[in-house]
């Protein structure tokens, strides 16, 4: 089965490319199309995991060669698909939860015009991102990269009439733009010290003692590029401003994209090249920094946010902070099972908040919601359930997840650093829990009667409902569980540093953390007591903006960069006016004034002409003369 | 002082006087009359020339023919309109003189370089004037030169028929109201 | 003939100077018309004398031909001079300055 895995990204690329052509005859039956192709690739996807867990633990890497691509004298890149274990594991979790989505969005896209079309842009993301965890080089990973980008692109902007979602579009690809330039100098940079792109070469040519064979500037250059791209595609600071935009896009995208892959990319790219990372002195440091930082910056903004999707889009900028986090203290088995659980719980809570809006008429703002947990019993379960997973309240998934993380800081780092750790924690819980109690707590706010949505979007949920309860305890009760053991000839073995609290004493801490987080919200914005719109509207007033807009970063964006860049387009505008079509036009000017003056000379007299010509005569026979 | 360089001497001066005259009439009947004077001269040199043909035709076809032809449209276009003597084109008349003045001293200079003022006629035209000069001339004239005689021919009746098509009157019927108000513009 | 060719070409030449400057100095077209047969008429006196000079009768052709040119010439321009005057009342050539800028 290894030998069919190509099957795995070229099976949705067939969906995609049918859906585009017959997608409007086929009608609904696109998505169910499109849903059985991806749900095939898992099938698939699971048919590999149970050949490669057939091999011994040393041996699970394979190469499946598909064909040659390129050729050149010094250059030589081929499409090749690399099974290990890491990858095996991305391609379970994009195709399994990808099924999901697909088919949850067969109920929400439904009456849709362009209903096929969605399919088939989402058939194809799915195929690139295959495509990028398959690769097994990186100019491979750099075209799923960019196809990403691009679908990201057209299915965010899918209701391109609104110019919102046409804008935020547009943001989306040019603030992963410029990480993406930066990645790809780093994977030129690559090819100059390497000689190839091939992972097999780059990555393991000198197995874990690569450090002295690359210099330490150029491996520290070469990781803080391709972190740039990391960066930029998984929307962490400073290049994180796109995402909360790209809730515009239909709920899916935002549950498949922005929460349970894409994003994640960033992280895989990471952990894939960890070796070049390790063999710079400083390359982890600034992804622990940045990782650390983006967590405590997202969680304070979700905060502020009314928006149900903007709550889960800084939740999201947040959890992928945690897995830089983790990926910066080499704990990379720990930021792969977040992002595993992560991908569960997320996704459940965006179709979930999907269902919330299908039901309430498309409303989105939490003020104009509240008591819906009478009105959609299943979909506030479902929710529940993925929210707990986020606060990380045992026995669901985020619990064993995210408290490994802040267990290794504990371990590793210096107390700073684990408190810090702790309070990003603590804040994910408390956006959380105020997200699920203003929405299905209290009383009714909405105008409208909301309902529960059809099975169709039911029952997805309640898989993935399944998945984020479970998912934590099946893949790793402690630091060395299953899913550590299973990364481990990828990723290297967890090391376990002395020090720090006991295991049983930080799951303890985690717990109270969590627990309290949710009484806190609990208190001011579920039980009815506190009236959180007064104090939002006096005293914390400027708390509440400032968390609300993101600590001000867009519009520090759009001073620093949009304005002078407006500017500078205007003057070369003007430039190009006056300047440039100036001397054009001035040139046609001044030969007509020119001939204004040159055309004086037709006199119409025919005695002044017959002067002239009798003039230039006597003249050609005196230079014929003195000539003579 | 032999007799062709006394009548040379005698009708050079008469020529370019004449022709001066031409030049400087206000009424164009003078002028003509001047021209015909100066054509005449010009006969008497073909004669000095031995070409006594040319010196009839001359005669007869240029001053005869021709000069009748000018004088008969000078008389139809109004005999007594003189011209104006203002010049309105700055510098014209100096031009003339100046480019006349350059003409001469052209053809001064090249005359100088080229034959130089001393040479003489050579003496054997006699030969080449053998039975008479019509005969020599219809001789070369319609053997050597018999195509573009016929051109030439051609040629004559193209501008009879032109010159009939072009000073055709338009035709057109004279109205009631015109013929009594004793305008008549067509037929008659 | 004891008179030197180069008078006769001379002369010639003086007579079409005369000639041009008519050309340049007159308004009426008829006057212009005469100037331009004196210059023609120049021409053919040094053809003549040409001819003369070489011993050879083509000189003698060639100015018969340009009188007969001459000819047809003055039949066409003077046609051409009437037609305009009926249309335009004058044989001034000031007056007909139309194509001018």
């Amino acid at each position: 089965m290894i030998d069919l895995v190509w099957l795995v990204p070229a099976l949705p690329l067939a969906g995609a490319v049918v859906t585009l052509f017959a997608g409007k005859r086929l009608g609904k039956t696109a998505g169910w199309l499109a849903s059985a192709l991806v749900a095939c690739a898992f099938v698939v996807a699971t048919g590999v995991l149970l050949d490669l867990v057939a091999l011994p633990a040393e041996d699970r890497t394979r190469v499946v060669h598909l064909f040659d691509w390129i050729r050149v004298r010094i250059f030589a890149a081929n499409v090749d698909l690399l099974v290990d274990p890491l990858s095996v594991t991305m391609i379970l979790v994009v195709t399994g939860v990808g099924t999901l989505i697909h088919v949850y969005a067969i109920g929400y896209m439904e009456g849709d015009p362009r209903f096929g079309r969605f399919f088939a842009y989402l058939n194809l993301f799915v195929s690139f991102m295959l495509l990028l965890v398959l690769a097994d080089n990186y100019l491979l990973l750099y075209v799923g990269w960019e196809g990403v980008g691009l679908c990201s692109y057209l299915l965010i902007g899918f209701w391109f009439e609104r110019p919102a979602a046409a804008s935020a579009a547009k943001k989306a690809f040019v603030t992963t733009r410029i990480g993406d330039t930066a990645m790809l100098v780093g994977i030129a940079l690559i090819f100059v010290r390497f000689g190839t792109l091939d992972f097999g070469s780059v990555l393991h040519g000198a197995g874990p003692v690569l450090a002295p064979v690359i210099p330490e500037g150029t491996a520290t250059a070469i990781s803080l590029l391709l972190l740039a791209g990391a960066i930029g595609k998984s929307a962490q600071v400073p290049l994180h401003v796109w995402l909360p935009d790209a809730m515009e896009g239909p709920t899916p995208v935002s549950a498949l994209i922005h929460a349970a892959t894409m994003v994640t990319a960033g992280v895989y790219l990471v952990v894939r090249s960890h070796v070049l990372f390790e063999a710079s002195e400083v390359a982890l440091v600034v992804v622990l920094i940045v990782g650390l930082v983006t967590a405590l910056y997202a969680g304070i903004s979700a905060i502020g946010q009314d928006d149900i999707k903007r709550v889960l889009a800084y939740s999201t900028i947040s959890q992928v902070g945690f897995m830089f986090f983790a990926a910066g203290m080499k704990a990379y088995a720990a930021a792969i099972f977040l992002l595993v659980t992560h991908a569960f719980y997320k996704a459940l809570m965006f179709l979930s908040a999907g269902a919330v809006m299908h039901g309430l008429a498309d409303e989105a703002d939490l003020k104009r919601m509240g008591g819906l947990r009478r009105a959609m019993p299943v979909t506030a379960t479902a929710f529940s359930i993925g929210a707990l997973a986020l606060a990380g309240v045992p026995p669901f998934a985020g619990f064993f997840s995210k408290d490994q993380i802040v267990a290794e800081a504990s371990r590793s780092q210096g107390v700073g650093v684990w408190a810090l750790a702790l309070v990003a924690a603590f804040l994910s819980a408390l956006y959380i829990a105020r997200l699920v109690f203003l929405a299905f707590a209290g009383e009714r706010r909405s105008a409208t009667e909301p309902h529960e949505s059809p099975p169709v979007m039911i029952v997805p949920l309640g898989l993935l409902a399944v998945g984020a309860a479970l998912s934590g305890a099946a893949l790793g009760l402690t630091v060395d569980g299953g899913l550590a053991r299973f990364l481990e000839p990828v990723v290297g073995a967890v090391l376990g540093a002395p020090g720090g609290l006991s295991e049983a004493a930080l799951a303890i801490v985690s717990v109270v953390l969590a627990l309290s987080a949710v009484a806190f919200a609990w208190i001011v914005w579920g039980s009815g007591k506190v009236d959180w719109l007064a104090l939002r509207a006096g005293p914390w007033n400027s708390l509440q903006r400032f968390m609300n807009r993101g600590m001000y970063v867009d519009d520090a964006y759009a001073a620093v960069v949009e304005k002078p860049g407006k500017a500078a387009g205007r003057g070369l505008r003007t430039f190009d006016e006056r300047v440039l079509d100036g001397a054009v036009n001035g040139l046609g000017a001044l030969v007509r004034s020119l001939a204004a003056a040159g055309r004086r000379i037709q006199t119409g007299v025919v005695r002044s002409y017959a002067a002239a010509f009798l003039l230039g005569a006597v003249a050609i026979l005196v230079y014929v003369g003195v000539r003579l | 002082m032999t007799a062709d360089q006394i009548v040379f001497w005698v009708f050079a001066p008469v020529s370019i006087v004449s022709a001066l005259l031409m030049l400087a009439q206000r009424n164009a009947v003078h002028a003509a009359l001047f021209l015909i004077v100066n054509l005449f001269t010009l006969a008497v040199f073909f004669l000095l020339l031995d070409a006594p043909f040319l010196f009839a035709v001359q005669i007869i076809v240029y001053a005869g023919a021709i000069m009748v032809l000018f004088l008969f449209v000078i008389m139809l276009l109004g005999v007594d309109r003189e011209e104006q003597l203002v010049e309105h084109l700055k510098g014209q008349r100096p031009l003339a003189v100046l480019l006349g003045a350059g003409l001469v001293a052209e053809i001064v200079v090249a005359v100088r370089a080229g034959i130089g003022f001393a040479e003489r006629v050579p003496e054997g035209f006699g030969v080449v004037n053998e039975g008479g000069n019509p005969k020599a001339l219809s001789e070369v004239l319609f053997r050597d030169y018999f195509l573009p005689f016929e051109v030439t021919s051609v040629l004559l009746i193209v501008a009879a028929v032109s010159a009939m098509v072009l000073a055709q009157r338009r035709a057109r019927p004279v109205t009631r109201a015109e013929r009594e108000a004793g305008v008549g513009g067509g037929r008659p | 003939m004891s008179t030197p060719i180069a008078s006769f070409v001379v002369l010639s030449g003086i007579l079409f100077a005369i000639g041009t400057a008519g050309v340049l100095v007159r308004r009426n077209a008829l006057v212009i018309f005469m100037s331009v047969e004196l210059q023609l008429n120049a021409v053919n006196l040094a053809l003549v004398a040409f001819s003369r000079m070489h011993n050879e009768l083509d000189g003698q052709i060639l100015a018969f031909f340009s009188m007969v040119v001459a000819a047809a010439e003055v039949v066409v321009g003077l046609a051409i001079i009437v037609s305009v005057y009926r249309r335009r009342g004058t044989a001034d050539v000031d007056a007909m300055s139309e194509l001018r800028w």
